[in-house]
């Protein structure tokens, strides 16, 4: 271990010099956050555009109905269907309903009525979302009429759904804890990487490998600081999460600060094993592109794991922000233990540990 | 310690700093070093000669450990550079051709870490600290980024971080490309002081001055070591002034460039190179002084003498290049008057 103090000193006094690195550390994780705090992926006040040839007070009360989920917001009346249509196209509205001239003799008359709903399908969000809930609107009114029918004072079956840990369903407190692990996943790869890789590009590494420091020294000393500023801005990810976005951390913070140790070692290993292959920090930004877009799109951050294709189901399980956002989504949001979590843990472990041997073998061959 | 420099050491199992025996190295298809050999008596400065590309680079990263060579046999002070890596660079110091410290520490700050890296701590640290800033006059400069230094600058800088842990060898790849004439000089005169202090030195250069001073000088081309030996010695290598020829100094009032095209067209003329205001030139032995000041001045409508002189260390490396290229069935160069 001869030469670790001396370069982990030097590593820090060049950190905390080098300003781009401290602002990629903290500034970039602290705009994500504030951004992705602020979106809101739950679909409301969808504009809606609306054909009403019936003009009677029943289609008045469906129209309300509509209304009154809070999903529908009636921006126009259109004259004719093509109208109605046209609307749509022009992307100045994403649903549009037409009610036929006959709906309210219909009604009165105890017969179908049909109801034309028209649904933008170029966002997969809002179609499948207005999808349901014009269902719902039709439903509800269907059941509530033909119970009047029946006599029944209330329907045969009634559901409490209860949203738990997240009772507003805010999108915030699904997306923080994943972009935690996602932030994580990019400033500890690339730091690491680029730790050496500057080293390579003008020529010092060569140097240090002339005096008597080992290898492992070297590299060990030059990760530490790096470890440290990652757990730094993870810190300040969850203070900023907790005190500004107001997401609760429901699970033990003890351990959750615990499996990122293990999270950032897989990640600095990463970094590590990249700044191996690439003899430039721009060639190590795209070297490490290969795995950031696939922890950002099959980790499950995006997408449920439940949604990919089978063979990407397994691409994901080779990823550590995969079990890393469970653990991070288990923790934070639903209070989970760690013997709730341990087949995340054990594959978080196996992987990190398949990557240190894995990159401090890389690392030897290249300097040698 | 007294803080005069590298103390005498005691000497290791041969007295020389380093020995080079039949060392080849290949990357993949092409060979970068083909059968070297070379030796440096403890305390000498072996000047490296070459073009680009000729393999001078890759020994010296051979001989500091960085690269083991593919066949053959290297030692540094006594130490097997491929089996005892780690005890060889206790005892080496490497200045690369590239400036090679933390641009973004201080002269102070690059010196400490290289000196504690290789574990000079407190009152020690501070004294071989003091004597290689000493050394290099590089004190006014403590505190300065290393990237603000000017290129000579840099390259003591350079120097006195590999020398705090008392080096045995040092290596120096091209140290004086680039930097101006008076810091090439100052430089050199450093490197005669730590070889007076039994420091072993091996520089590769690209000029032929620098090679003068060294003790021993050896000269690659195409991976391969065509001369190695002392200066004065290989001046006289029966190769460079054949037997029949001899060398003259042709010294023109005016208009050598003229003057040399009409050497070139002399049957006796061998090699023609041009000094300023004066030709060397390489001549058949039976021609007289008188003739050929009287052929030349015919071109030069100016006065020329004619001297004989020895050949210069040039002299052997150009000739030695051309008879390598007529070997080898090359396209000689421009210059290269093919015979």
């Amino acid at each position: 271990m001869r030469g670790f103090l001396p370069v982990l000193k030097k590593e820090a006094v060049q950190m905390i010099r080098d300003r781009g690195t401290l602002q990629f550390a903290l500034l970039v994780p602290a705009f994500q956050l504030v951004l992705f705090g602020l979106i809101d992926t739950n679909v409301k006040h969808v504009r809606t555009v609306v054909f009403d040839q019936s003009r009677t007070q029943e289609s008045r009360q469906l129209l309300n109905d509509f209304v009154n989920t809070s999903f529908f917001d009636i921006v126009a009346y259109a004259p004719s269907r093509a109208a109605l249509k046209e609307l749509i196209v022009a992307g100045r509205a994403s649903t549009g309903v037409e009610i036929p001239p006959d709906y309210a003799r219909r009604r009165v008359q105890g017969e179908p009525a049909d109801v034309l709903v028209l649904i933008d399908g170029s966002d997969s969000t809002i179609s499948s979302a207005a999808l349901a809930a014009a269902n719902g609107v039709a439903f509800a009114r269907s059941f509530s009429e033909l119970a009047r029918r029946a006599g029944a004072k209330d329907l045969p079956i009634r559901t409490h759904p209860l949203l738990l840990f997240n009772p507003d369903s805010r999108s915030a407190n699904l997306l923080i804890p994943g972009l935690v692990a996602i932030l994580l996943t990019f400033s500890g790869t690339l730091l690491a990487a680029f730790a050496i890789v500057r080293e390579r590009e003008r020529g010092t590494l060569e140097q240090l490998m002339v005096t008597p420091a080992s290898p492992v020294a070297v590299v060990l000393g030059k990760l530490l600081p790096y470890l440290v500023l990652a757990f730094a801005q993870l810190l300040f990810i969850l203070f900023l999460m907790t005190v500004v976005f107001r997401v609760p951390i429901h699970g033990s913070v003890p351990l959750l600060l615990a499996l990122s140790i293990i999270y950032v070692f897989a990640l600095l290993s990463l970094g590590l094993l990249v700044s191996s292959r690439a003899k430039s920090q721009m060639e190590a930004i795209q070297l490490a592109q290969m795995f950031l877009l696939p922890s950002i799109m099959l980790s499950g951050y995006i997408f449920p794991l439940s949604s990919l294709p089978a063979p990407l189901r397994v691409v994901a399980q080779f990823l550590p922000a995969t079990h890393f956002i469970a653990i991070s989504r288990g923790i934070i949001i639903r209070g989970a233990s760690f013997g709730d979590l341990w087949h995340s843990v054990a594959a978080l472990l196996a992987i990190a540990v398949v990557l240190v041997a894995g990159s401090t073998r890389a690392f030897h061959k290249t300097i040698t | 310690m007294s803080n005069t420099g590298p103390p005498a050491h005691p000497s290791g199992p041969r007295d020389d700093g380093i020995v080079v025996d039949g060392v080849s190295r290949d990357f993949g298809p092409v060979r970068a070093l083909d059968k070297v050999s070379l030796r440096v008596p403890r305390g000498e400065i072996y000047g490296l000669l070459g073009p680009n590309g000729s393999g001078k680079s890759t020994l010296i990263r051979i001989l500091c450990g960085l690269l083991a060579p593919t066949e053959g046999r290297a030692s540094v002070d006594g130490l097997n550079v491929a089996t005892q890596g780690e005890e060889v660079r206790r005892r080496i110091g490497y200045v690369p051709q590239r400036f090679s410290l933390y641009e973004d520490l201080t002269v102070l700050e690059n010196l400490n870490f290289f000196a504690s890296v290789y574990g000079l701590k407190n009152a020690d640290l501070k004294e071989r600290r003091e004597w290689a800033i000493h050394l290099t006059a590089i004190g006014p400069y403590r505190d300065r980024l290393a990237g603000q230094l000017s290129g000579g600058w840099k390259q003591r800088l350079a120097l006195a971080a590999s020398l705090m842990h008392r080096p045995r060898v040092l290596f120096l790849d091209e140290p004086t490309a680039g930097i101006d004439p008076v810091a090439r000089r100052e430089l050199w005169n450093l490197l005669f002081t730590l070889a007076g202090q039994k420091v072993t030195l091996l520089v590769s250069t690209h000029y032929m001055d620098e090679a003068e001073r060294c003790g021993r000088v050896g000269y690659l081309y195409l991976s391969r070591m065509l001369v190695e030996g002392d200066p004065a010695d290989l001046t006289k290598l029966p190769e460079i002034t054949p037997e029949g020829t001899r060398r003259v100094e042709a010294d023109c009032e005016k208009g050598a460039a003229a003057v040399m095209n009409q050497a070139r067209r002399l049957p006796y003329v061998e090699d023609v190179t041009i000094f300023g205001n004066a030709l060397h030139l390489l001549v058949k032995a039976d021609v007289p002084d008188a003739k050929i000041a009287r052929d030349l001045e015919e071109a030069a409508s100016a006065k020329v003498t004619i001297r004989p002189i020895e050949a210069s260390l040039e002299d052997v490396f150009v000739r030695l290049t051309r008879i390598q290229i007529e070997q080898r069935g090359e396209i000689p160069t421009a210059a290269g008057a093919p015979r």
